[in-house]
């Protein structure tokens, strides 16, 4: 009799386990990965305005107790946002001339940014859902115009890249997610090229292929490249140069950047329609 | 498997689920959030064994999956496992021992976090192996020591049917009494 019981406990998780590594198999297989990210797809629909309205139940009750504790906080926080409005207000009315005279120029130049491609704005959901994965969620999807692979911007540059869009909402991977790579340029002219890694949520990303003597300062941009079927439209900042060393004997310059957006400030990001030429 | 048990699990699997992704996702420290999945089977096969540990780790796991960027079925997979190995592994101990939770959901969820990074890494996602498997460890650990009883209370109300102590599993004769 135990050994039946024993028999059968063992058969059940076995079909389990076969049926865990079907579905996976499905997942990854290019050619049936439309089926599970369907299912994905229904099932975050309905459980997008689930989650929305736990979070409108809980988000008051939250906010109610961490400002009843932190009152002191919240009120010189406060006051500090108020003469920073105050001052970005005054910076904006002086910057405005020389914005619309860049403005101006970039048009002229017929320079590939923003500017010329139409963006879609959305609002972040959900961010680091998974330890394992730099991801965030958006409130827009399919039906709004957002589709796998397009580029996503926010205060500063480029933010990531939408691998997974849904009816209403879409899974954007942030540029520090360790599977994230994007070709940029950088230097004078732009004419020095690297590949920025993703090193995993919290760290740095690495700019890799640059070889030893290329000019590099702290502080230089890298914009993305925009070469024939990249992924990414050209000029978008991606980083800036943190710190570099040459191992010695090493082919390439060690080098560590930090994302030109503010990955912690990502309420609200664009979404860029853009599609890769072929 | 009375179906009294099997609604209650699925709410007790939805219950974590919210709490997971709204609550439990804001209080990252040091890049990483607690990860209430695992004590979902931990607390099952505690409860009633290695098989019902091993299916309520299947469908909780397959329910995450499909609100996770991860890859779908990965959770389900880890989840089956990691059901079936506590069950198996604590079924010699006395359930009322009281450090027999934290220890499987501290072990348990350690394991199953390095088991999934691994599997996810040989299938095609290397990014999750590059995280910090300290922080994440030290996260996991103190969660789920921490939220284990009241995960565990909740399992025991949904694998509690009718007649008391009907599982997902028939009833038969020498089956475990939790």
């Amino acid at each position: 009799m135990a050994r039946s019981r024993r028999s059968r406990r063992t058969l059940t998780v076995i079909v389990l386990v076969v049926v865990s590594l079907s579905l996976i198999s499905l997942d990854l297989n290019g050619r049936t990965h439309s089926l599970t990210s369907g299912i994905k797809s229904v099932a975050n629909d309905i459980y997008s305005p689930l989650r929305q309205g736990v979070e409108d139940i809980i988000n008051p009750i939250g906010n109610f107790f961490a400002g009843a504790f932190n009152y002191g906080a919240v009120q010189s926080e406060n006051e500090q946002l108020q003469r920073q409005i105050g001052q970005l207000r005054a910076t904006q009315a002086e910057k405005g001339f020389e914005q619309n005279q860049l403005r101006e120029l970039t048009q002229l130049e017929s320079l590939p940014f923003l500017n010329s491609l139409p963006t879609v704005t959305a609002q972040t959901q959900d961010q680091y859902s998974s330890n394992f994965t730099a991801t965030i969620t958006l409130d827009k999807g399919r039906a709004d115009g957002v589709d796998v692979g397009y580029p996503v911007v926010g205060a500063g540059g480029l933010v990531g890249q939408v691998i997974q869009s849904f009816h209403h909402t879409s899974v954007v991977r942030l540029i520090t997610d360790g599977q994230f790579k994007v070709g940029v340029v950088f230097g004078p002219g732009n004419k020095y090229a690297a590949i920025v890694d993703g090193q995993g949520p919290g760290s740095d990303l690495t700019a890799d292929l640059v070889s030893p003597g290329t000019p590099l300062r702290r502080g230089q941009t890298m914009y993305t490249s925009g070469l024939q079927a990249a992924a990414f439209p050209p000029g978008i900042p991606v980083a800036t140069v943190s710190s570099f060393h040459t191992p010695s004997g090493a082919s390439q310059i060690s080098i560590t950047v930090e994302p030109s957006a503010n990955l912690n400030q990502l309420a609200y990001v664009d979404v860029v329609q853009w599609v890769p030429n072929a | 498997m009375t179906a009294r048990s099997i609604v209650r699990v699925a709410l007790v699997i939805f219950v974590v689920l919210m709490v997971q992704q709204t609550m439990m996702v804001a209080l990252r420290i040091g890049g990483v959030h607690p990860d209430l999945l695992w004590l979902l089977p931990i607390t099952a096969a505690l409860a009633d064994g290695p098989e019902t540990g091993g299916i309520v780790g299947f469908w909780s796991g397959l329910v995450f999956d499909l609100v996770l960027p991860t890859p779908f079925g990965l959770s389900a997979l880890v989840g089956c496992l990691l059901g079936y190995a506590v069950g198996a592994l604590t079924a010699a101990v006395d359930p009322r021992t009281t450090w027999l939770k934290p220890v499987a959901a501290l072990t348990g969820s350690v394991a199953a976090d390095m088991l999934f990074a691994v599997l996810g890494a040989i299938l095609g996602q290397p990014q999750m192996v590059q995280i910090d498997f300290v922080a994440l460890f030290l996260m996991v650990s103190i969660s789920s020591v921490v939220f284990v009883l009241p995960v565990s209370r909740l399992m025991r109300w949904a694998l509690a049917g009718e007649n008391n102590r009907h599982s997902l599993v028939p009833a038969e004769t020498g089956s475990r009494i939790w």
